[in-house]
């Protein structure tokens, strides 16, 4: 039964993303959002501004796709394998817009965000050219006396698009292994959607507090997603496919070969369910004994 | 005991590794930059400690991950928080070294990861700085790795992603020290008044050797030193523990 804040995939990215919104994807190599970014395909969004720190093939294939007209990001390539030639393709077309910081200023942005906070200093970006890449810094001094920093604007993203390992009907998600920078760009949006390898129940979140990475209240909508972070990783369920970043690799290289990509990948088929129907996925999921369990003692019974 | 004589990769992270010293705090790039960490934690330096950019502190990966975000950063590891923890204690100087590869070097240890040509009309267009920029500015000292390829090295980068030092004078103390050794397959340098400059060379390599196809003639120390070539038992560790492949 469905409860809470637990809905289908297809109908919460049609109410929560709309043309034009600046949407973060989260997943730092481990747990990026493919079903959600593939139903945005499907669904034909257009004109966003995606953004996060470490862009992977998902950005990619969103901008190969025209859902992209901006990007703002710290890096984007094919994670241990080369370059993103989607991207590639559409800069040197000007069919996007590239803002891009480093990983840590990117980072800092949505932070201050969070915090409710028009910028944050640092003290990097005074040196080399990619103040000048990302444009909107400002060189200021310390109001304190401390001397030169660099003031980086917050960015606060429309909506968050996250995966992780699960989440209860009330919203609370709760994620392990890499985080990278899902905290920060959930909490700097406005709006959150979450998919989920599991919905799990109150009591189970409830037993662990820490493992809760954004709070119910934050978030909009919960969709229960198995192998949503398919071909990335996903701790504790499974490892990554490398061979569809290879052959995304291969294919992405041509237009046409990264067109076929997203037919067959993507465009004809309808949903995750369907993807994962036609897939071999028994070699990647994870083994391993669970994590001996921690005691959160209150006062005695 | 390995039969086999090193590389010039094997020469080049067997010579980054001995630049990490035992009881240091080590941001890691991905790629070449972690195998020589995991070497050189997992030979002389047993107290390293290594951090990674996605949130991770303290790792061993068992085998050489793709990216930050492998879980393999992860699987033997006492921490992991997030990206704002990792950069929160770089940017607070508790960071001795950093470890990081580029596209391209010039003679001031200026990185390039960004474009190869102009930058809004470029012949390839790369991955960007990801953390690369902000480990250069801010960790105490810079370990540079670069491959055998005399194209990386130029007189100026063609966009500097990750600042060196300043035309012919050290940086101050606001921010990290900036760029302290470049190790090749051929040769390591160090940086004399901010200018790369030829320090030592790996086994069987002229000083002319180490600099041959290099666009203009760098410095030299005094004595070159000629390295030794790496411990058998150092070689075992890097081809089946910290890259079994």
């Amino acid at each position: 039964m469905v409860v809470g804040k637990v809905r289908p995939l297809a109908d919460a990215l049609r109410d929560l993303v709309r043309n034009g919104d600046t949407v973060f994807l989260g997943g730092f190599g481990h747990a990026v959002p493919f079903a959600a970014g593939h139903e945005l395909i499907r669904q034909g969004r257009k004109r966003l501004t995606l953004c996060r720190s470490g862009a992977d093939i998902l950005f990619d294939q969103m901008i190969a796709a025209g859902c992209a007209e901006k990007l703002i990001v710290g890096w984007i390539g094919n994670p241990g394998i080369g370059l993103a030639h989607g991207f590639r393709r559409a800069l040197a077309r000007h069919d996007v817009e590239l803002e891009e910081w480093t990983n840590f200023t990117l980072v800092l942005r949505l932070h201050a965000a969070a915090l409710g906070v028009p910028y944050l200093p640092t003290r990097v970006m005074g040196e080399g050219d990619v103040a000048n890449a990302a444009g909107r810094v400002r060189h200021i001094e310390d109001p304190f006396g401390g001397g030169p920093l660099t003031a980086v604007p917050a960015l606060a993203p429309d909506v968050a698009i996250v995966h992780a390992q699960r989440a209860d009907p009330d919203g609370n998600v709760q994620m392990w292994g890499v985080i990278g920078d899902t905290v920060a760009g959930a909490l700097a949006s406005r709006r959150i959607v979450v998919t989920v390898e599991e919905v799990t129940t109150r009591e189970i979140v409830r037993e662990d507090p820490n493992r809760t990475i954004i709070p119910g209240y934050r978030v909009d909508a919960v969709c229960h997603e198995p192998w949503g972070a398919h071909p990335s990783y996903m701790q504790g369920f499974y490892t990554r496919d490398d061979a569809f970043y290879r052959t995304y690799d291969e294919l992405s290289r041509t237009e046409e070969g990264l067109a076929q990509y997203l037919a067959e990948n993507v465009i004809e088929v309808p949903d995750r369910a369907r993807y994962t129907g036609r897939l071999r996925l028994d070699h990647l999921a994870v083994g391993g004994p669970p994590a001996p369990p921690i005691r959160y003692g209150f006062e005695r019974p | 005991m390995s039969a086999v004589a090193a590389n010039p990769e094997e020469l080049m992270v067997a010579a980054a590794a001995k630049r990490l010293n035992d009881d240091e705090i080590c941001f890691v790039g991905i790629g070449l930059p972690s195998l020589a960490a995991v070497l050189a934690k997992l030979t002389h330096a047993p107290g390293l400690t290594l951090l990674y950019e996605s949130g991770v502190v303290d790792a061993i990966p068992p085998r050489p991950p793709l990216s930050t975000g492998d879980p393999a950063v992860i699987s033997d590891t006492a921490y992991s928080g997030d990206c704002l923890a990792v950069f929160g204690a770089l940017q607070a100087g508790h960071v001795d070294v950093g470890v990081l590869s580029a596209a391209q070097i010039d003679r001031h240890g200026n990185l390039n990861s960004t474009v190869i040509g102009d930058y809004s009309n470029p012949k390839v267009r790369l991955v960007g700085s990801g953390g690369a920029h902000d480990i250069a500015t801010l960790a105490s000292r810079l370990v540079i790795v670069m491959p055998d390829d005399p194209r990386r090295f130029v007189q100026r980068v063609d966009f500097v992603t990750s600042p060196g030092h300043p035309d012919g004078e050290l940086r101050g103390e606001l921010v990290g020290g900036g760029p302290a050794v470049v190790v090749t397959p051929r040769a390591i340098f160090t940086f004399e008044d901010g200018e790369m400059t030829l320090a030592a060379v790996q086994p069987g390599y002229s000083a002319s050797d180490a600099v041959e196809g290099f666009p203009w003639q760098p410095p030299r120390v005094e004595d070159v030193m000629e390295l030794t070539p790496p411990e058998p038992e150092l070689l075992e560790i890097l081809r089946h523990r910290v890259d079994p492949g």
